[in-house]
């Protein structure tokens, strides 16, 4: 292997792999590096959701492009990535979380996006098996959808092997400097050269970009998650609670479920470990909304990392590096975002222009804390 | 006509898909679990388990002591939501 490379891209989840994909298509020498295996950090931990009820624009229009993309992976890859279009029901309990859907939904009806407000009765008739006491009204929106994590991941390695992509894997990167060109040194001695460098490194991005002088506001914190076994499908979308003691989950096309909370307070650090005291809460939180759920068997739960921003938006944008680009900190959404978002930085590596404003996901802007339930 | 093993029974995986992963790349437990779903079902691996570390060793030419363990995830076994619930 010649290890000169146009561009070498850092983290091999949903983002790194998304961009390879399109700079692999647009006949750009490159390679991945990834410490584990290609899904091994925070995309092969999701949940798979893929949602178009965002509160910001920016969002909002690049969750359109993601919806279209993922709808168009099957025949891209030649297999089934089990995207489908369940929708996303978000709950509100409280007036003042309902004036938040009311507010967003404007603001996503500009950007054509079929969702509606929904009272109790609309969501019982969605979703016969829940129990809507203390349920005021309900948003959702029945594009948005789910997609497996790892049949994305392999689709994408599967074209950029085809298109002579390089993969570095279960290879750490120890150092990073830039002389004219980027040198990158791997654990085992390996060096690579490359003129551009991507990072889309999750939760470890930060403590890369501190090798090149770089400080990145991004945060990792812990999250769990869990699954059944499969069950007859019972019900379509992502339910959303957003209740401090709230939960998400939905019902895979194979019919397992598959939920996790936000816990309250946060747990930071780069932590995938499984806590004591997750199951009980999130047996809790979900039968408390779908009791028939009460008979059905946890198989598995774990844990894994959300990159949080200050904002709650991501950063995707060249740093004050030439060369070097950063795609992190993704708050818990990395997956959904990543195809569209992949495309654009393609692009923006290539060509050195954005197809689209991006200024709200600028790693120069104030970070102003967002505390708006729907980051 | 060759015969159809399977491995996996909880996913229905059979030999030749896993030898079809690891042909490709895979050389952990963890890969093909997340390429084929294998282990990940009721069982959690414990009938799959240690046909995947032969198969794997077998293919790779390794050792079996060589092939790398899976992370055991809580809870183990099964477990009914209702337990975690009522009193």
């Amino acid at each position: 292997m010649n290890n000169n490379y146009e561009v070498a891209i850092i983290g091999g989840g949903i983002i790194g792999m998304a961009t390879a994909y399109y700079l692999s298509k647009k006949g750009i020498k490159l390679v991945v590096i990834e410490k584990g295996y290609i899904g091994s950090g925070s995309t092969g931990r999701c949940i798979g959701g893929i949602r178009q009820q965002f509160s910001n624009h920016t969002t909002i229009h690049l969750m359109k492009q993601n919806i279209e993309l993922f709808s168009q992976m099957e025949d891209e890859f030649g297999f089934n990535v089990e995207f489908y279009r369940g929708g996303y029901l978000l709950l509100a309990h409280e007036k003042k979380m309902e004036q938040e859907f009311i507010e967003n939904i404007k603001i996503q009806r500009k950007e054509k996006i079929n969702v509606s407000l929904l009272s109790p009765d609309d969501i019982k008739k969605l979703v016969p098996h829940i129990n809507t006491d203390g349920i005021i009204s309900g948003a959702f929106c029945p594009d948005d959808g789910q997609a497996f994590p790892f049949a994305v991941l392999r689709g994408y390695k599967k074209i950029i092997t085809e298109n002579r992509g390089d993969f570095l894997l279960r290879k750490e990167v120890v150092k990073l400097n830039k002389n004219k060109i980027f040198s990158i040194t791997l654990e085992d001695g390996t060096k690579i050269e490359a003129e551009k460098v991507l990072l889309s490194t999750g939760p470890w991005t930060r403590e890369l970009g501190e090798k090149v002088g770089l400080d990145l506001p991004l945060y990792a914190e812990r999250h769990e998650a869990m699954i059944t076994e499969r069950m007859p499908k019972f019900f379509e979308p992502m339910i959303v609670d957003y209740r401090s003691d709230g939960c998400y989950f939905h019902q895979l096309i194979n019919g397992q479920v598959i939920g996790c909370y936000t816990p309250v307070p946060n747990v930071p650090g780069i932590r995938e470990d499984a806590s004591f005291e997750f199951l009980p809460n999130i047996a809790w939180r979900m039968t408390r909304l779908v009791p028939s759920l009460k008979n059905a068997s946890v198989l598995r739960h774990w844990g894994g990392c959300y990159t949080m921003t200050p904002d709650g938006n991501p950063v995707l944008d060249e740093s004050e590096i030439e060369g070097l680009y950063v795609a992190s900190g993704m708050s818990g959404h990395g997956f959904m975002f990543g195809p569209a978002m992949g495309k654009h930085l393609s692009k923006f590596i290539v060509e050195g222009k954005w197809g689209m404003d991006f200024k709200d996901f600028s790693i120069n802007r104030s970070f102003k804390i967002n505390s708006e339930h729907l980051k | 006509m060759k015969e159809k093993v399977i491995v996996c029974r909880c996913e229905d995986v059979t030999e030749d898909e896993i030898v079809e992963a690891i042909q490709s790349g895979a050389t952990t437990l963890e890969e093909l679990k997340r390429i084929l779903r294998v282990g990940m079902g009721p069982c959690q691996g414990r009938t799959c388990g240690p046909i995947l570390v032969s198969l794997l060793a077998r293919e790779l030419n390794k050792n079996p002591k060589e092939i790398e363990q899976w992370n055991k995830r809580p809870p183990l076994k099964p477990v009914h939501m209702k337990i975690f619930v009522e009193e």
